[in-house]
């Protein structure tokens, strides 16, 4: 009898394993907060709503608009954008998505003043509506720009915030949020996904090298093999180093070149390369160089704010320090706290000030240096030329660009550093699709994974 | 202005400098985060780790007196930071047992708490040369028994909120957010009003345990 009970339970047990061994184990470095498809802004938050969301499209890996909630869309004469939502689509608690639902979501990120700030911008001088059943969405903005922008904006269910179509369920556990797979149009494979809060980078590694993570960003400044559980993913990024001059293009003139003669490759590591021209090259812009500028005479005084807390850009800056004074500068690195560093920034309070940046994955996100309101627009630079240039750009790949890009490079206001790739490792037995947006915020993300064992 | 309100005044003074730093935090930040909710489910172990801390630290400090203050191997488990012993356990916790849960972080806390306590309490007690020493051990033990009730008091209202916000280094080297992690959270995305919060109720703590009229201080 209890040869038998033992063998029960063993079987038991052997039925839970697998199940255990499907979810997929990841980390968070920062607190997203609440599930809130309304007011939630963060990169983690982003992460979590692309698992437990859907927008109205979606951005394939390679960067192109693909259906996700809405199967198809026309554009009408008066440039009205119709959508066509999937027949299929639930929310988990199993009710269907409708043209309501999708009307409730914009219309509460336009009206709600806490909606999250990335999205109101979206969604900006936006008018929405429905017309025999669909939704639709008239907006200023060009339609390429739209729908790219639009892949950010996951529909929640009217008056439920939280409740998104996603192709995995939600739930938060101490210290854990964890996501289920659910029947979904995408057919997510991999059981779920479970991520732990783990700021600290020496924890992520130790969590990597025990096995207990299935992918995480080894700690850049350690050149650790990466162990035979795992294997290394290098992702491009839309993320650069940008330093912002409230003291005219002179100092960007100095930073363009010392930036190409400053960082020793083994200084850089694999995640970092210098940047090349003004504006990020992965989102297919050119490298232009800084036109008609007069660099400040040596010797002379330069003051750099930058955000503590990152070894690695902070031992690179070093690098940069030691490169201007071999033309005579003094580069004074002045190290913040970032919220002071933000404050410094949207003040215009600094000569110099450097910071992080992560573009959206389409080549109007530059337009945050440029526009009058832009949330990148330190400097509060205009040109009598911008509004029209703008009105210019209908797609990705018109001429011009290149016209705007050269308004930009007769008075810069921000130079970029450093360009950023993503190096993290995977468990070898995932499957996953590396893209420039990471491994979950293209479609289908995370539901597109799978356990090759 | 009667005895105890004098007594309390300087403290309230540095608790409401404290509010008033909480709500006027300079700083923004770039792309409005909201919050994130106050983590309940840390309460718990959180009260389990003051608790052990409060009841194992006065025993300790009993059980060894005064003398114990100067001795050198308190000292050298009192110096390496919160870091070591969380890297540590971290390195030491074998794999296959999965990663680290609440009362390997209540073991780590108390391994970098408790010495450092126990040398604030015997620090705190008289000395027991030539008395009570001289009447024998049953009178050295009343006298620090004596001695630790009267301090327990003011040794948890001056040490818990220091216990309360320090795990945070052991929050996140070991991946277990807790009450350290919610006020650093706070502070990075400039949540105003739930630091004030954070220090109100700290203060109401530190005015609860002060002791109130006709008791001596």
């Amino acid at each position: 009898m209890r040869n038998r009970l033992a063998g029960l339970i063993a079987c038991l047990l052997s039925a839970l394993a697998p199940a255990w061994a499907q979810m997929v184990e990841e980390s968070l470095p920062r607190d997203p907060g609440a599930l809130d498809f309304i007011q939630g802004d963060s990169y983690e938050q982003w992460i979590l709503q692309s698992l437990a969301g859907d927008a109205l499209v979606g951005l394939g890996p390679d960067g192109r608009v693909v259906p996700r909630l809405a199967s198809a869309w026309k554009r009408g004469k008066d440039g009205t954008l119709t959508f066509t939502l999937r027949g299929d689509a639930r929310f988990a608690d199993g009710r269907a998505v409708t043209a309501e639902d999708v009307l409730w979501t914009l219309q509460e990120l336009l009206r709600n003043p806490k909606a999250s700030p990335t999205k109101r911008a979206i969604l900006a001088g936006a008018t929405v509506g429905i017309e025999g059943g669909r939704p639709w969405l008239r907006s200023p903005k060009p339609l390429g720009r739209l729908l790219m922008e639009l892949a950010r904006i996951p529909i929640a269910q009217r008056q439920h915030p939280e409740q998104g179509t996603g192709p995995f369920s939600f739930r938060k556990e101490p210290g854990a949020w964890v996501f289920t797979r659910r029947e979904h149009f995408l057919k997510p494979q991999v059981e779920g996904i479970r991520f732990r809060l783990l700021p600290d980078p020496a924890g992520v590694m130790a969590a990597l090298q025990k096995g207990w993570l299935s992918i995480g960003a080894p700690a850049t400044r350690r050149q650790t093999e990466v162990p035979a559980s795992h294997r290394l993913v290098t992702q491009p990024m839309h993320a650069q180093l940008v330093v912002w001059s409230h003291a005219g293009p002179g100092p960007l003139k100095l930073l363009e070149r010392w930036r190409r003669e400053a960082f020793p490759p083994q200084l850089l590591g694999q995640n970092a390369r210098p940047s090349a021209g003004l504006w990020p090259t992965t989102l297919g812009f050119e490298p232009r160089v800084i036109e008609a500028a007069t660099p400040p005479p040596a010797p002379g005084l330069l003051r750099l704010l930058y955000a503590t807390g990152d070894e690695s850009i902070e031992k690179l800056l070093l690098a940069l320090r030691e490169r201007a004074r071999r033309d005579g500068f003094d580069l004074q690195l002045v190290p913040m706290e970032e919220a002071l560093l933000v404050d410094r920034l949207q003040r215009g309070e600094f000569q110099l000030a450097c910071s992080m940046v992560v573009f959206d994955p389409h080549p109007w996100a530059v337009l945050e240096y440029l526009e009058p309101k832009g949330p990148m627009n330190f400097t509060g630079w205009q040109h009598p030329e911008l509004a029209e240039a703008i009105q210019r750009l209908q797609t990705p790949d018109v001429p011009a660009w290149r016209d705007l890009q050269g308004l930009w490079a007769r008075n810069p206001a921000a130079l970029p550093l450093l360009d950023f790739h993503s190096v993290i490792w995977v468990d070898r037995r995932l499957q996953v699709e590396p893209s420039p947006l990471g491994l979950y915020l293209a479609t289908p993300g995370a539901a597109g994974w799978r356990w090759t064992q | 202005m009667d005895a105890v309100t004098k007594r309390l005044a300087p403290g309230l003074l540095v608790w409401a400098f404290g509010l008033a730093l909480a709500w006027g935090l300079p700083g923004s930040v770039w792309k409005g985060a909201t919050p994130p909710p106050f983590p309940w489910a840390a309460l718990f172990p959180a009260a389990l780790a003051a608790g052990t801390l409060a009841l194992a630290a006065p025993l300790l400090a009993w059980a060894g007196g005064p003398g114990l203050a100067s001795r050198r191997p308190l000292a050298l488990l009192e110096a390496p930071p919160d870091l070591l012993w969380a890297c540590l356990l971290l390195t030491l916790w074998p794999a296959a047992w999965g990663p680290p849960g609440t009362l390997a972080w209540l073991l780590a806390f108390l391994l970098a708490a408790l010495p450092g306590e126990v040398r604030w309490l015997s620090q705190a007690m008289p000395s027991e040369y030539p008395f009570p020493q001289a009447w024998g051990q049953e009178a050295v033990s009343r006298v620090r028994r004596t001695v630790l009730l009267r301090l327990w008091g003011r040794w948890l209202a001056a040490r818990f909120p220091i216990w309360l916000t320090a795990t945070l280094v052991l929050e996140r080297v070991l991946g277990l957010p807790g009450l350290g992690t919610d006020w650093f959270t706070r502070v990075a995305l400039r949540d105003r009003p739930g630091l004030a919060l954070w220090v109100g109720v700290l203060a109401l703590l530190w005015l609860l345990a002060q002791p109130g009229k006709g008791e001596e201080p």
